[in-house]
């Protein structure tokens, strides 16, 4: 591998993130139907929950910022409903989503993805020294990261370019100051763009 | 012998031309607010010096990044916690100590992490500055080029402030290159000269 472009990225999960995916588990899991994983035997799936997982995602991959922008405190029906129907955008947004999402998703794959993530821990093979997990990394970096991005802070892709620095590896480092959350990945942003198409100019095919 | 590519560098940027004749081939390399990574290409093609570039502005960063340099987007103002100590042979910082909030700081820093720091700045001690004073106004001039009321500088020195912070702080000056338009001063260099390079380590 010659390039690695590591975005909105950390070297390994905070407990705070974890925390996020174990609400998220303990939603399928305790769905009515989630059947210990046996779902499609019994012609159900576990809606609720994947949906309930879905939404607890969605709200850390946005920003504060980026939510009072999109949503503010904007009401679905002109007036407060007095009842437990959506009376926000951002409810009825968050619903949406959730529903769509359970329509596609599998839970038992959300369940493993998400045990992955909180796994996974290069430098846990080498006594928590994320430089010695790097030490064998022989491709040119480009390590970018989002300042609103809560889920995955720049202070978390730092560590990995401390560690690649440590190993004197090709490396450069971006902290782009976008407004979308763990999402700006995914957003236009001109200068975000305009780095990508900058580095990938320089690649040799 | 002075090559095309140093000719370049030293009718754009004297002091960085400067610089680079106090780089030693092969040498590790820091640069700070590195700009579009000009010094950084510069020494890697014609000395073979590996490096890196801290720079905060987005357009430079990315200006760096096409100019095939690395190039890291951190703040100087917050120090170089990014790099280990004496992880480089040298650490750059051209024409930017006057925009430093924290100038103590960052020489200190940067002979934490490096060997040898290189520290550029222009003179507020130049003659035409001083005219200018004494008719009552803020220094503007080539080396000196922003008004009062739009400038990043915040901490502008001359020559021999620069030279009693380092006595204070024990940071032992190795070399001084004074320069005016290009050209070495070696007379009063306080006075006639407007853009000041030295070669520091610590005590």
């Amino acid at each position: 591998m010659r390039h690695a472009l590591v975005i909105a990225a950390a070297p390994r999960l905070s407990a705070q993130n974890i925390a996020f995916n174990e609400v998220a588990r303990q939603a399928i899991m305790t769905d009515p139907d989630f059947h210990g994983g046996h779902y499609y035997e019994k012609g159900v799936v576990p809606a609720r929950g994947l949906r309930i997982a879905r939404m607890i995602g969605h709200i850390t991959y946005l920003s504060n910022d980026a939510m009072m922008e999109k949503f503010g405190r904007l009401l679905r029906r002109g007036a407060l409903g007095f009842d437990f129907d959506a009376d926000f955008e951002i409810e009825s947004y968050l619903r949406y989503q959730g529903e769509k999402f359970s329509s596609y998703f599998d839970a038992n794959t959300y369940l493993r993805i998400t045990k992955a993530l909180d796994y996974f821990d290069p430098a846990a093979d080498f006594g928590g020294d994320l430089a010695a997990a790097l030490a064998r990394a022989k491709a040119a970096f480009l390590v970018v990261s989002f300042n609103s991005d809560w889920r995955f802070a720049p202070a978390r892709s730092r560590e990995i370019v401390r560690a690649l620095l440590d190993n004197r590896r090709i490396v450069s480092y971006l902290e782009i100051d976008a407004p979308g959350g763990h999402d700006a990945f995914l957003l236009e942003d001109a200068r975000y763009h305009a780095a990508l198409r900058a580095y990938f100019a320089n690649i040799e095919l | 012998m002075v090559t095309e590519e140093e000719k370049a560098l030293l009718v754009a940027r004297p002091d960085l031309a400067a610089i680079a004749q106090w780089i030693a081939p092969g040498a590790r390399v820091l640069d700070l607010g590195c700009g579009d990574g000009a010094l950084l290409r510069y020494l890697w093609d014609a000395r073979q010096a590996p490096g890196y570039g801290v720079e905060i502005e987005d357009e430079s960063v990315i200006a760096c990044v096409a100019n095939d340099v690395n190039v890291l987007q951190v703040d100087l103002e917050s120090g170089l916690s990014l790099f280990a100590d004496g992880s480089f042979d040298c650490v750059i910082l051209s024409q930017t100590l006057q925009a430093m909030r924290h100038t103590e700081g960052i020489l200190r820093e940067m002979l934490r992490v490096g060997r040898e720091a290189i520290v550029s700045f222009p003179n507020f001690g130049h003659w035409s500055a001083r005219i200018q004073i004494a008719l009552g106004r803020m220094p503007v001039s080539a080396t000196l080029p922003y008004a009062w009321y739009e400038t990043p500088n915040v901490h502008h020195c001359t020559v021999t402030d620069f030279e009693d912070l380092c006595r204070r702080i024990g940071i032992r000056i190795r070399e001084r290159l004074v320069l005016h338009e290009g050209r070495p001063v070696t007379l009063m260099p306080n006075f006639l000269g407007s853009i000041a390079v030295y070669r520091c380590t610590a005590r």
